[in-house]
């Protein structure tokens, strides 16, 4: 993707793309009425567009290697806390808005301390920031959950249309733009690549690994409390919506570091992973109705991915060589070997903890 | 291919039957051959030496013999005269195969007990691994390859030397079923001073005394005179000769390898004068793990050597300079500026780059591509708001990469882990040499690189000394140390306890200091 000139549209790297065709293909063949239509656009959109700024929170610690576990139980807060201010204690919208974000901000900078000053693990550490944040969850809406604001103000911070789609939408393509200027554009992108890839090596070559750790955890909750805000005005406050969405939205990033840029987590990949499986899940429920459906098709959609990935990178050394004419190439058997490791290492040690 | 020197392709005559014998043997990588009809006879008792730049196909042999490669249809290996199934770790194993790697394969967070019984199996009883057993077993392993090492030892704590002993000990696990035949060592001295290179040797003669055969790969030479029987060049997939040891000499085997350009860089090194300007590195009463009150000057032009055993505390020098290790006591001033301890930004800042012995966990980063390696050492000067401007970024890789003849010449956006061992590590120093560094501290600057890689790193580390760097060498290679320092400083327990400079800096006078001390100390 840096280097346009080399990207090339093959099944290596775009694999997603050709599936997401191929869904389209066949639903629209199939159920035309149902599924070809600018409604289901729509709402694929803007039904995943929080999913999406959830797996984008978690993209930006992951590329450093740092496990944010805690964006679920954020992202509810979130929700509770400022539909509360405004419900309950009558705060103006924007009051409500800013001191949520804040606090979530809070909690990530909290939890860079954990992980940075106390060196404990961060999967640990936002492991237990999770349980401690749905502990003030609880506190927050006393278990009940609290009415929805009603003022127009608030549901249209949202649910504006713009060109038909819900103006959340737009909101999630900022936020993407945003990340994956920071990530492949900006010296912090390089340095949390360089952290994800060996931390040592990385204060070696000088960069300050504890202070970028911790601003990516900052980020992850402060960007997991503004998509928190925008669920609250899109879909009204839930309890446990928060921890529904980690796990998908790691598999998306999982899934989407098979893409585009293989065996790196990154922006555009993580948003393709994230709209491929709802067009997949959209189109099957137009066919069958069930509700086991949803999960299962996740699940299957991340193992059949990240295998495909790795048995196609496993191969040897094949990604090079089909791309490059330069014949001084002539990869060594080391270098084939490694190639070997290392495509099957980066299709795989992202899904060990870190 | 062939070479003038000699040509002869039959095999060396054997008396006993075979250990090893491989017939046109051919390995194509999608279209690349890496190994073209490849012969090798290795009789039982011989230490056969095979040797070759990176990328020469050695590694090919050694992973077709492992069971790694399945080879070109048509050549066939032999082992004990009974023919080798390919691609099958397992039937290499039962024939008698061993291997120990450059990369030892030790797991780093268990015990040396456990280590050699994940391969030889744990003792158990209902299930229960027998503690007793599993340690007795152990140092029964261990002494087979003359280490004394606690079992219980965690890998992680073990020097260089003592790991690739506990490789070799795993490797030679006595199993009854099937008979160890043949024993291949793929760089098993990269890392080892040569007081402990020689207890390897002696390791290896005993393992190949009681019938076993050696494949030994290295890159080097001066082991091969040392230990081989017989030796292999390989170049670029072809063996360009198959001669007894004691029918070439060292320049000669040189030349069958690359050609003479090691004798360049000894001119090179010999016309540099030390200055005598304000010292760049002021180092005072340092003491930090292993280092116990070491003082140092180095001026610009300077070409300081550090030499010592395993443990002498040659290994942490240079990284308790730069910050990577913390020291506990000392102060390092850098051009006036005083360095706080562990704190490698700053040493950059002061102009400090910092080369470190472990290339893959501390030196580069193998899952970013080639240019992400070079450029992280400074971004800024990439930086136009609102981007890195990949165009220079290119620009800047893409003269690196020709100024140190960094092969594939595509290399910019391929991963590092893309690249060989001597290319990667040209890529560390076009990562360090961008900054242009007033202090440039390197721990084993070309270990496990090829030998014209090598001629073309120490060329480097010359070049930046007459630009008016100031240079420091952490090597356990003596020949190394000599080629390119003015003065040696060697240690031991962490203290300097000889200081050579003029005519005595010579690997032999090295070698002498670096073990007479380490005598007196009687370890």
């Amino acid at each position: 993707m840096r280097t346009p000139r080399r990207f090339s549209f093959g099944l290596q790297t775009c694999s997603g793309l050709y599936l997401w065709a191929a869904f389209i293909i066949t639903f629209g063949i199939w159920k035309p009425d149902l599924f070809l239509t600018s409604a289901t656009v729509h709402s694929i959109a803007s039904s995943q567009a929080i999913a999406a700024m959830l797996a984008l929170a978690l993209l930006i610690p992951l590329t450093a290697g740092v496990y944010d576990l805690s964006v679920g139980a954020v992202i509810n807060v979130s929700t509770i806390l400022v539909v509360e201010m405004q419900t309950k204690y009558h705060h103006g919208m924007w009051t409500a808005i800013v001191v949520s974000i804040l606090v979530c901000s809070a909690i990530g900078a909290f939890s860079g301390f954990i992980v940075v000053k106390l060196k404990v693990n961060s999967f640990v550490a936002t492991l237990g920031m999770a349980t401690i944040v749905s502990a003030i969850q609880l506190i927050i809406s006393d278990q009940s959950q609290p009415l929805p604001p009603n003022s127009p103000a608030w549901t249209s911070l949202t649910q504006k249309t713009v060109f038909g789609f819900q103006i959340v939408v737009v909101y999630l393509l900022v936020l993407a733009i945003i990340v994956w200027w920071v990530l492949d554009r900006t010296p912090v992108g390089r340095y949390l690549y360089a952290i994800g890839g060996s931390p040592e090596a990385a204060r070696l070559s000088g960069v300050a690994v504890g202070r970028w750790s911790w601003l990516s955890l900052i980020a992850s909750s402060t960007i997991a409390g503004t998509a928190g805000v925008f669920y609250a005005s899109l879909s009204g406050p839930s309890l446990t919506y928060g921890q529904a969405l980690l796990l998908p939205a790691f598999a998306a990033v999982f899934l989407g570091s098979t893409q585009l840029k293989p065996g790196r987590a990154n922006t555009w990949g993580t948003l393709l992973a994230v709209f491929v499986l709802a067009t997949g899940v959209q189109g099957l429920q137009f066919v069958t109705g069930v509700l086991w459906l949803n999960s299962m098709f996740n699940g299957v959609a991340l193992i059949a991915a990240v295998s495909f990935a790795v048995w196609r990178q496993g191969r040897p050394a094949k990604a090079h060589r089909e791309r490059s004419t330069d014949i001084e190439h002539q990869p060594t058997d080391d270098a084939v070997e490694r190639d070997r490791l290392a495509a099957s290492g980066a299709s795989t040690h992202q899904a060990q903890p870190g | 291919m062939e070479t003038q020197l000699r040509t002869s392709t039959e095999p060396i005559p054997y008396r006993e039957p075979t250990a090893l014998a491989v017939r046109g043997v051919s390995k194509t990588f999608t279209g690349t051959a890496a190994l073209t009809s490849f012969d090798l006879t290795i009789a039982a008792g011989e230490v056969h030496a095979l040797v070759g730049e990176n990328g020469s196909g050695k590694s090919t042999v050694i992973k077709i013999l492992s069971g790694y490669h399945q080879p070109d249809p048509g050549g066939e290996v032999l082992v004990r005269e009974r023919p080798l199934d390919f691609g099958s770790p397992d039937a290499s194993y039962s024939h008698g195969c061993r291997f120990v790697h450059q990369d030892l394969g030790l797991i780093d967070a268990s015990s040396v007990a456990d280590n050699l019984a994940i391969v030889a199996g744990f003792p158990c009883r209902l299930g229960t691994v027998r503690r007793k057993e599993l340690r007795s077993g152990a140092r029964r392993d261990l002494a087979r390859v003359g280490l004394d090492i606690d079992p219980d030892r965690l890998v992680a704590t073990l020097s260089p030397a003592e790991r690739t002993g506990v490789a070799v000990a795993r490797a030679l696990h006595e199993d009854p079923s099937h008979p160890v035949a043949l024993l291949v060592l793929d760089e098993p001295t990269a890392t080892l001073p040569d007081r402990e290179v020689e207890r390897l040797l002696g390791i290896v003669r005993a393992v190949a005394a009681r019938g076993v055969g050696v494949l030994y790969v290295t890159h080097r030479l001066d082991e091969v005179f040392q230990i081989a029987d017989t030796i292999t060049v390989l170049r670029d997939g072809h063996r360009v000769a198959n001669l007894p040891a004691c029918d070439v000499d060292r320049a000669g085997l040189i030349t069958l390898l690359i050609g003479s350009e090691l004798d360049d860089v000894h001119a090179v090194s010999a016309e540099l004068p030390p200055e005598h300007d304000a010292p760049l590195l002021v180092a005072e009463g340092i003491e930090a793990l292993h280092i116990n009150g070491v003082s140092l000057e180095i001026r610009p032009g300077d070409v300081v050597g550090i030499a010592g055993i395993t443990g002498s505390g040659r290994e942490s020098l240079l990284s308790v300079f730069f910050g990577a290790q913390r020291r506990t006591a000392g102060r390092v001033i850098v051009q006036g500026a005083l360095l706080p301890s562990g704190h490698p930004a700053r040493a950059m800042k002061a102009g400090v780059a910092y080369i470190p012995a472990d290339r893959k966990t501390l030196g580069c980063f193998v899952d970013l591509t080639t240019e992400e390696n070079v450029s992280i050492s400074d971004l800024r000067r990439l930086w136009r708001w609102p981007r890195l401007s990949h165009k220079r970024e290119r620009a800047e890789v893409s003269k690196w990469i020709e100024r140190l003849d960094i092969r594939p010449g595509a290399a910019a956006a391929m991963p590092l882990s893309a690249l060989s061992g001597g290319n990667q590590q040209k890529v560390l120093f076009a990562k360090w040499l961008r900054r242009t560094p007033k202090l440039l501290l390197m721990d084993e600057p070309t270990q496990g690189v090829d030998v014209g890689a090598k001629a073309d790193l120490h060329l480097e580390i010359l070049r930046a000394a007459r630009d008016g760097a100031g240079v420091a060498i952490s090597s356990s290679d003596t020949d190394e140390l000599a080629a390119l320092c003015h003065r040696i400083l060697v240690l031991r327990d962490g203290r300097v306890v000889a200081h050579l400079t003029g005519s005595r800096v010579t690997a032999a006078e090295i070698s002498r200091a670096c073990l007479a001390t380490d005598e007196r100390s009687g370890t």
